[in-house]
């Protein structure tokens, strides 16, 4: 028998396991739920700020049978926060969210703040994995970084980010090149820590937003420098993209991460067709998982593994009213089969 | 071709290729060539934002397309709406939009409200992030017809089905269409919640819109 470790790391090779593995990453992938807030005693927001509290709620996941890796952090506001955006922490239903921006144009980059990996709630998520690493063994550590594209539109309008990438294209290639410089720091210092996964999720970087060719310039450039920035000393990386993928197949495959994610719009089908070699994790629709029935959880995470799905995870982030039930179906139907 | 044809075509070409300064020049110069405000913007302006939401839904356009071609006709707008006469904007059917409390993705939602003016509606956009009785307040207070709601996430979609209950608390759900949209959004939800309807994305957001409210 495998451990998740062991397996996640077969399939991130490329290799055939026992089984899928099913992971839910955290970050923008949200895995924790109001159920299992209760079932671990630990809510949020409090344990977006405390790295014990925000280790315990990792553990849960795996513990309840819900995925086979811990994850952290539970949103996708660190980075900015660290960079000077201002946040609201949100509550146990609501994710944190950016209410102040750093600046209002790419060319007043000078404006942000260098992430310091000893301070704040990047430090919370750096201890939360040391917990985790000293603790736990077998099962993987993923550490989430919000994607460049995301995280430049969260420290500046994003109106007026994506109109700046055309209107003033050397400036926002500038202020890409640094804030993707910060996020391989934080990434490093993951690692570092002790992740084994790092997951990078860009749901602002969509093709349906961009078009091909800004989603070449902008997505795949920026996503693969940061890729290719993070240490060797690690299992591999996964990349999550939301949206339509039919306008940029071609650029997506150019990605350098081990695993591509995709969102509920993107068929598993058409998905594999498309990236005949890659290692492909989703989808199970978040709907679903939230308003319908273990059994529609179950049959969907099959159809998932039959369209050439390796790595079966939810399609987006878990809505925070997801019975524990469904979420436990995902996994428990990959073990039956 | 005459010359308020040539300068229709600039305004709407000049919107099409998003530039935002020659489609101001030529507003401009539109105006004081003595042509009425109200052909510029139906026949060169909108003309042009129409052209750019037909290229969207052929993906030969993109978001960003989209919102560089509506710079270009908001530039144009500023230009020709202070000339327009009095009673052009009476008759126009009124819209609550906004993104619900929880979220601040707001692209799909601005695209909405571009395209909803484009088509002729008076959009009263309540920004992102916007706490839920805000909504019925304000629909209430403008004698709006229309309530469009969009979330990207599904942590915050249930504020929608929310809004609907404050709408029937209020007396106003048969006075109020309720349209909703965005990523997680589906068929599937409006019906579960009791929305009037879902939109996938911005121009299928007017089609909706006018046959909601019987608009041909």
């Amino acid at each position: 028998m495998l451990t998740p470790k062991e397996r996640l790391k077969m399939i991130m090779e490329g290799k055939t396991a026992d089984r899928p593995a099913c992971i839910c990453p955290g970050g923008m992938m949200n895995m924790v739920t109001a159920d299992l807030m209760r079932e671990a005693d630990v809510y949020l927001p409090e344990a977006h700020t405390d790295a014990r509290k925000m280790a315990e709620l990792a553990k849960a996941v795996y513990e309840r049978d819900c995925f086979e890796n811990y994850g952290v952090p539970f949103c996708m506001t660190v980075e900015a926060e660290s960079m000077g955006a201002g946040i609201d922490m949100g509550s146990d239903i609501y994710e944190p969210h950016v209410v102040r921006y750093v600046t209002d144009s790419v060319s007043r980059f000078s404006a942000l703040s260098p992430i310091d990996v000893s301070k704040g709630r990047a430090r919370v998520v750096l201890d939360a994995i040391r917990i985790l690493k000293e603790e736990t063994e077998d099962v993987p550590i993923v550490g989430n970084l919000t994607g460049p594209i995301s995280t430049a539109g969260s420290l500046m309008e994003p109106v007026i980010f994506y109109k700046e990438l055309r209107k003033k294209n050397r400036e926002a290639h500038a202020y890409m090149e640094f804030i993707t410089e910060q996020l391989i720091r934080f990434g490093r210092a993951q690692i570092d820590a002790g992740a084994d996964v790092i997951a990078i999720s860009d749901p602002s970087g969509t093709g349906e937003i961009l078009g091909p060719k800004y989603f070449k310039e902008f997505v795949v450039m920026y996503i693969n420098k940061l890729l290719d920035g993070l240490q060797a000393e690690k299992m591999g990386t996964i990349v999550h993209i939301c949206g339509q993928m039919s306008p940029v197949y071609r650029e997506v495959d150019e990605l350098h991460s081990s695993v591509l994610s995709f969102d509920s719009v993107v068929p598993m089908k058409e998905a594999r067709e498309h990236l005949k070699e890659r290692v492909l994790m989703g989808n199970v629709s978040t709907y679903v998982l939230e308003f319908g029935s273990p059994e529609r959880v179950g049959s969907l995470t099959k159809s998932c593994v039959k369209n050439g799905s390796d790595i079966i995870s939810p399609a987006c982030g878990l809505g925070m009213k997801s019975p524990l039930v469904n979420i436990q179906a995902v996994l428990s139907s990959l073990k039956e089969a | 071709m005459s010359v308020k044809e040539e300068l229709l075509k600039r305004l709407s070409d000049g919107v099409v290729n998003m530039e935002e300064d020659d489609v101001a020049e030529a507003a401009q110069e539109y105006l004081e060539a003595g042509y009425p405000a109200f052909d510029g913007i139906m026949k060169g302006l909108i003309d042009g934002m129409n052209r750019a939401g037909q290229l969207y839904e052929e993906e030969e356009y993109f978001v960003t397309d989209v919102l560089l071609c509506s710079d270009a006709m908001y530039a144009g707008l500023d230009v020709l709406r202070p000339c327009l006469p009095d009673e052009e904007d009476k008759a126009k059917r009124k819209g609550v939009i906004g993104v619900v409390e929880g979220d601040t993705h707001d692209i799909g939602k601005n695209l909405v409200k571009i395209m909803m003016e484009t088509a002729g509606f008076d959009m009263i956009d309540l920004g992102r992030d916007v706490p839920l009785q805000k909504f019925v307040d304000t629909a209430r207070e403008e004698g709006a017809e229309l309530i469009c709601m969009s979330t990207l996430m599904t942590t915050t979609m249930g504020g929608m089905e929310t809004v609907i209950h404050l709408l029937e608390e209020n007396g106003l759900r048969d006075k109020v269409k309720v349209m909703i949209g965005g990523g997680p959004i589906s068929q599937r939800y409006a019906d579960k919640i009791g929305a009037d309807g879902y939109s996938q994305n911005a121009v299928e957001a007017v089609k909706l819109a006018k046959r909601l409210l019987d608009i041909a």
